[in-house]
C-alpha cells in the first residue's frame, strides 16, 4: 500500500508536475546570467538579419541559412538554460518554438507547407496551415482566433486543394500551357476549363465535411459568401477585387462547387493576371485559396479605413449603405460618408449623408437583388453615433494589430452587432506616409545636434519636437512629430504608426523598442545623450539618421527629405525578395509587448522574439521568487543602517566589501551597485519616521483581523527582511508590519539586461486605505517610467532596458517610496489626498502634518 | 546619353533581381544571368562596362568568368561577390585583376560606389 507521500508524489508526476529543485542563490544567479548572454546573442542575430533583410543589401539563401543556423544555436543555448532555470516549468514554449521554426526553414527554403488539409477552418487554423490558405483567410482567420472580434464563421478550401483542381483536370497541359506565363498565354481558355472542370472526389468530400460543420453555425437556411484568398492577398499586396466574390450561396456542394470553380478560374482574368506581373508573380505562382464564410444579412454594410487616404489629419474614413456592402465596396452608391477622429471615443468629424436610392439585398434561393430604398430612409444615416464609434474602434484595433493602415469590410446583421468581413492593408501615399506636408523655409544647414547616438533605423524626417516626459502623454502625440524621450520603451508601439521619427537620451540597439521601430521601418535613434534637452517641445525640426548616428537641424531641410527608407520601398516589388522578407515575421515582431498582462504566455508566443522576451521576463520572475530559497542555512550579516530597517544581507559575490568574518556591516561595506542605490534612498532626509501613525479605530481592527492573514499568505521570508546582493544584483525582501515589499534588481553597464521588478503588498488598515496607498505608490512609477499592475491589494511594478546611471536614479526614489509609505495608508484618509501626497513626493516634501519635524535626521550611506 | 550597361551573374535570382532594380534606379542598364554559360554567350555580343559576378556558380565560376572577361574584353572592371569569404578566394581573385571583392551579404550602396569607381578608371 502507497502512504500518502507516495501517493502524493504519483500523481505529481502522472501531472507531468516538475518539483523545483533548490539550488544556492549563486547558482541560481550564474544560470540566470547564462539565460541573459544567450537571449542577447539572439537578439543581435535577429538585428543583423532584420538589417539585411530592409533592402539595403544584396544578400541570397546561403546568408539566411547561415545566419538563422546562428540564431538557432543561439536560442537552443536560450532555451536549454532557461528549462535549468524553471526546472522545465514551460513545456510548451518548445512546442511553440518547433513550430516558429518549421515555418523558418520552409520561408528560407521556399518549400511547400507540410500539412496537406484541402479544407481548413478558420477556427482551427495554426501555424501549421496558415500557409495554406492565402493572406485573406488569414488575416480574418487572425482577427478571430487573436484579437477574439466577431468574424463570421468560415471554412478555407486551401492552395492544396486549389493545386489539386488544377492538376486534376489537366488545365495546363489541355490549354497547351508549356512555357512561361506572359502575353501567349491562353488565359481565356483556361477559365473555361476550370469552370468546366470535374471536382476531384476527395476534394467534394472534404468540401461536404465542412459544409455539414458550417451549417451547424446557421439560425436557419444556411448562405454563403465564397471569397478569394490568393497567396499574398490581403497580405504586402492587397489584389483589391481583382478576383471573383460569389454572394449569398446556398451552402450545398452543388452550388459552392460551382461557387469556387468561378472564384478559382478567377486567378486567370486579365485583371489579375497584370496586377500578378507587375509584383513579380509568374501567373502559374500566385496560389489560390477560398474562403466560405456564413453570409451577414446585412442591415447595413460598407469600408471604413483606418486612415484617411486624402490626408486628413487623424482621421478615419467609413462608407456606408443599406443591406448588403456591394454597392460600397464597388463604388456604386451614393453611400453615407463619415470622417472620425482617431481618439477614444471616437468622435464624426464629418459627415455626408448619401441619397442611398437602391440597396442590394440577399435574393431568396441564392444570388442578390437589388431594391428601391423607402424614400424615408433614403437620407437617413446608415448608421447611429455609436455604430460609427463601434467601427472606429475595429478599425483602429485592426491596425494596431497588423501594424499598418488598414482597409476593412464590415457588415452590421439584424440584432445590429457588427461583423468584420475581411481586412487588407490600405496602401497610402508616399508622401502621406512619409512625412506630413508642412510648407515652411529652408533653413541654414547648421545642425543642432550632429552625429549624435546610435542608428537603430536609417531615414530622414521632418516635424514637430514631442518631448515626452509622462508616459501618459503618449497619447497626445500627433502624427508626423518626432518623439525624443528619455528611455526607449516598447509601449511606443501606440505611437509608431503615426510619428515620424523617435529619438531617446538612453536605449539600446537590441532593445524591444528598436525591434520594433525597424519593423515599423521608423527612422530611430537612441543613446542620443541629451536630446530631450537639447530640442525644444513643438520646434520643427528635420532628423537625419545614418547608419552609425543622427544629426539635427533646425526647420525643414527639404533637400535631406527625399532620401532615407527607399531601398526597402523600391525592393518590394521584388516577389523573390518580398518571399525571403516574409520569413521576418517569424522572427523579428514582438507581440508579447506587456509582461503584466494575462496573456503573456507560451501559447502567445508567435515569433522568435517574443520567444526571447518570454524566456527573459519568466527568468526575472524565477529569480524574484527564488533567489531566498534556503537562505536560511547561509551566513547572514546584519546591516547597521541610521534607521530601524531591520535587514540581514547575504554576498552572492563581491555585494560586499571588507565584511570578513563579521555579523554586522555598515552601508559603506554594501558594494552592490543597486543595493547602494536603494539605501540612499531609504535614508535620505526626511522620508523615513520613526513614530507610529495613530490608527483609528477601524484600521486597529482590521491589523487584529490581517495577523492571520499575514502568517498564511505565502510571502516568501515572512519572518525578517533579507537582501541577497552580488556586485549588479539585489533580491530585497522587506517585511515591515503587515506590508511586504520585494525588489529585485540587476543592474549592470548593459542597458539590455538591467530591470527592476517591485512588488508591494499588504498593510494593516482598511482596504480603502490600502488601495490608496497603492494608488499613491503606482502614481509614483508612472512618472518613472514604470509599468505597473494592481492586483488585490498588491501592486506589482516592472522597469527595464535602461543604463546603469538611470537605474541608480530609480532605485533612490524607490528606496524613497519604501520608507516614505510604510504608515501612509494610515494617513490617506481621502481619495484627494492620493493626489496631494504624491505631487508632494515628487517634489521632495515628504512631510506629513502631524509628522512636521519629526522626521529622522541625514545621514547618507 | 548613352546608359552604362551592368552585367550581374548569380545563381540566385534574388541577387540578380535586386541589383538589377537598385542600379537602374541609378541610371545603369543591367542585364541579369543565372549562370556563367549564358552570361558569357550574351558577352560575346555584347561588351559591358562592369560585370559583377558571384564567386562560385556550378559549371562556370566566377573566376572563369573574369579570366574570359579580361581575355575578350580588357577593359571591362569585373566585381567578384560570394557567400563564400575567404582570404584565398580574395587573392585569387586579384591576382586575376578583379576590380574589388565582396563578402554577402553586399550592401547596395558599397557596390554602387565601387562601380562608379570602377567607371572612372
Amino acid at each position: 500500500m502507497k502512504n500518502a507521500a507516495e501517493w502524493f508524489t504519483t500523481i505529481v508526476r502522472h501531472l507531468g508536475i516538475r518539483p523545483r529543485r533548490r539550488v544556492s542563490p549563486e547558482a541560481l544567479f550564474l544560470q540566470f546570467r547564462d539565460v541573459l548572454n544567450s537571449t542577447n546573442r539572439s537578439l543581435e542575430i535577429i538585428t543583423d538579419i532584420g538589417d539585411t533583410l530592409n533592402g539595403d543589401y544584396l544578400f541570397d539563401v546561403q546568408y539566411l541559412r547561415r545566419s538563422y543556423g546562428d540564431l538557432s544555436a543561439s536560442l537552443e543555448r536560450s532555451l536549454a538554460s532557461f528549462e535549468k532555470l524553471t526546472s522545465g516549468r514551460y513545456p510548451r514554449l518548445r512546442t511553440v518554438h518547433r513550430s516558429i521554426d518549421e515555418n523558418i526553414r520552409r520561408a528560407i527554403d521556399g518549400a511547400s507547407p507540410q500539412r496537406r488539409d484541402l479544407v481548413v477552418f478558420a477556427g482551427d487554423l495554426d501555424d501549421s496551415s496558415a500557409n495554406t490558405v492565402g493572406g485573406k483567410a488569414r488575416n480574418i482567420a487572425e482577427l478571430g482566433n487573436r484579437l477574439g472580434l466577431p468574424v463570421p464563421a468560415a471554412f478555407i478550401i486551401t492552395t492544396q486543394a486549389g493545386g489539386a483542381y488544377l492538376r486534376h483536370n489537366r488545365i495546363q497541359e489541355r490549354a497547351g500551357l508549356t512555357g512561361e506565363a506572359g502575353d501567349g498565354m491562353p488565359y481565356e481558355e483556361m477559365q473555361e476549363l476550370i469552370l468546366q472542370g470535374d471536382m476531384p472526389a476527395e476534394l467534394g468530400r472534404a468540401i461536404e465535411r465542412g459544409l455539414r460543420r458550417l451549417r451547424k453555425s446557421c439560425d436557419s437556411d444556411c448562405y454563403l459568401a465564397i471569397r478569394s484568398s490568393a497567396g499574398e492577398e490581403d497580405g504586402d499586396l492587397s489584389f483589391a477585387g481583382q478576383f471573383e466574390t460569389v454572394l449569398n450561396v446556398p451552402a450545398d456542394i452543388s452550388a459552392v462547387g460551382k461557387a469556387y470553380r468561378k472564384v478559382l478560374a478567377s486567378l486567370f482574368a486579365p485583371g489579375p493576371v497584370a496586377y500578378q506581373r507587375r509584383f513579380g508573380y509568374g501567373t502559374a505562382d500566385m496560389p489560390m485559396a477560398v474562403i466560405c464564410m456564413i453570409m451577414v444579412d446585412a442591415a447595413a454594410s460598407g469600408v471604413v479605413y483606418s486612415r484617411d487616404p486624402q490626408g486628413a489629419k487623424d482621421s478615419i474614413v467609413i462608407n456606408a449603405a443599406w443591406g448588403l456592402g456591394t454597392s460600397v465596396v464597388e463604388g456604386g452608391a451614393d453611400a453615407d460618408y463619415f470622417r472620425v477622429s482617431r481618439g477614444d471615443p471616437a468622435r464624426i468629424l464629418e459627415q455626408h449623408i448619401g441619397a442611398k436610392a437602391s440597396l442590394a439585398v440577399r435574393a431568396s434561393g441564392g444570388g442578390t437583388a437589388t431594391l428601391p430604398v423607402p424614400v424615408h430612409a433614403r437620407t437617413r444615416p446608415s448608421l447611429s453615433p455609436e455604430q460609427v464609434a463601434g467601427i472606429a474602434g475595429l478599425a483602429m484595433q485592426i491596425e494596431q494589430h497588423f501594424r499598418r493602415p488598414q482597409d476593412i469590410e464590415w457588415a452590421i446583421d439584424g440584432s445590429g452587432k457588427v461583423l468584420v468581413l475581411q481586412a487588407r492593408p490600405l496602401r497610402m501615399p508616399e508622401s502621406l506616409l512619409q512625412r506630413p506636408a508642412r510648407p515652411a523655409p529652408e533653413v541654414p544647414e547648421v545642425p543642432i545636434a550632429r552625429r549624435q547616438g546610435l542608428s537603430v533605423h536609417q531615414g530622414t524626417a521632418t516635424g514637430r519636437v514631442f518631448i515626452l516626459r509622462n508616459p501618459a502623454d503618449l497619447a497626445r502625440v500627433s502624427r508626423g512629430d518626432i518623439l525624443v524621450a528619455r528611455h526607449d520603451a516598447s509601449q511606443f508601439v501606440r505611437v509608431m504608426a503615426d510619428v515620424a521619427a523617435i529619438i531617446t537620451d538612453t536605449g539600446a540597439l537590441t532593445s524591444h523598442m528598436a525591434s520594433l521601430c525597424r519593423e515599423f521601418r521608423l527612422p530611430t535613434a537612441v543613446n542620443t545623450g541629451d536630446m530631450t534637452r537639447t530640442l525644444v517641445h513643438g520646434q520643427q525640426v528635420t532628423v537625419q539618421i545614418d547608419e552609425q548616428a543622427v544629426t539635427v537641424y533646425p526647420g525643414v531641410v527639404d533637400h535631406l527629405l527625399d532620401r532615407g527608407g527607399a531601398g526597402s520601398r523600391l525592393m518590394e516589388d521584388l516577389a523573390e525578395y518580398r518571399k525571403k522578407r516574409y520569413l521576418l515575421r517569424y522572427i523579428a515582431p514582438l507581440n508579447l509587448v506587456d509582461p503584466l498582462r494575462d496573456d503573456f504566455t507560451p501559447k502567445a508566443c508567435r515569433t522568435l522574439h517574443d520567444i526571447l522576451r518570454f524566456i527573459h521576463e519568466k527568468s526575472v520572475a524565477e529569480l524574484v521568487d527564488r533567489t531566498g530559497e534556503g537562505w536560511q542555512s547561509r551566513r547572514a550579516v546584519k546591516l547597521d543602517l541610521p534607521i530601524p530597517a531591520g535587514i540581514v544581507l547575504i554576498d552572492i559575490g563581491d555585494g560586499l566589501e571588507n565584511a570578513g568574518s563579521r555579523e554586522q556591516v555598515t552601508a559603506e561595506q554594501v558594494a552592490s551597485v543597486p543595493l547602494r542605490a536603494v539605501i540612499r534612498g531609504m535614508v535620505h532626509p526626511g522620508v523615513w519616521r520613526s513614530e507610529a501613525v495613530p490608527l483609528r479605530a477601524n484600521d486597529f481592527m482590521t491589523s487584529m483581523l490581517r495577523a492571520s492573514d499575514i502568517v498564511t499568505d505565502g510571502a516568501p521570508r515572512a519572518s525578517a527582511s533579507v537582501a541577497v546582493v552580488s556586485r549588479d544584483y539585489v533580491n530585497l525582501s522587506l517585511k515591515f508590519g503587515y506590508h511586504f515589499i520585494i525588489l529585485d534588481c540587476f543592474c549592470s553597464e548593459v542597458a539590455r539586461n538591467n530591470h527592476i521588478y517591485f512588488r508591494f503588498a499588504g498593510g494593516a488598515t482598511d482596504i480603502t486605505k490600502r488601495s490608496r496607498r497603492l494608488q499613491f505608490i503606482a502614481g509614483v512609477l508612472q512618472e518613472q517610467g514604470f509599468s505597473s499592475k494592481l492586483k488585490g491589494d498588491m501592486i506589482i511594478a516592472r522597469l527595464a532596458n535602461i543604463g546603469r546611471e538611470e537605474m541608480e536614479a530609480r532605485l533612490d526614489v524607490l528606496g524613497r517610496l519604501i520608507s516614505f509609505t510604510r504608515q501612509l495608508d494610515a494617513m490617506l484618509h481621502d481619495d484627494g489626498a492620493v493626489e496631494r501626497h504624491k505631487n508632494n513626493f515628487l517634489n521632495g516634501a515628504y512631510g506629513l502634518p502631524f509628522l512636521r519635524g519629526k522626521q529622522m535626521p541625514r545621514k547618507d550611506p | 546619353m548613352n546608359k552604362h550597361k551592368i552585367m550581374v551573374i548569380d545563381d540566385e535570382k534574388i541577387v540578380g533581381d535586386m541589383a538589377k532594380l537598385s542600379l537602374e534606379t541609378d541610371g545603369f542598364a543591367v542585364e541579369t544571368f543565372l549562370n556563367g554559360e549564358a552570361a558569357l554567350a550574351r558577352l560575346k555580343e555584347q561588351p559591358f562596362a562592369v560585370v559583377v559576378t558571384d564567386y562560385k556558380m556550378k559549371g562556370i565560376d566566377g573566376m572563369e568568368v573574369l579570366r574570359t572577361v579580361k581575355k575578350q574584353h580588357p577593359g571591362t572592371k569585373v566585381i567578384m561577390i560570394t557567400a563564400f569569404a575567404n582570404l584565398d578566394a580574395a587573392i585569387e581573385a586579384l591576382r586575376g585583376d578583379v576590380h574589388d571583392f565582396f563578402p554577402k551579404p553586399v550592401k547596395i550602396n558599397e557596390l554602387k560606389a565601387s562601380i562608379r569607381r570602377a567607371l572612372e578608371k
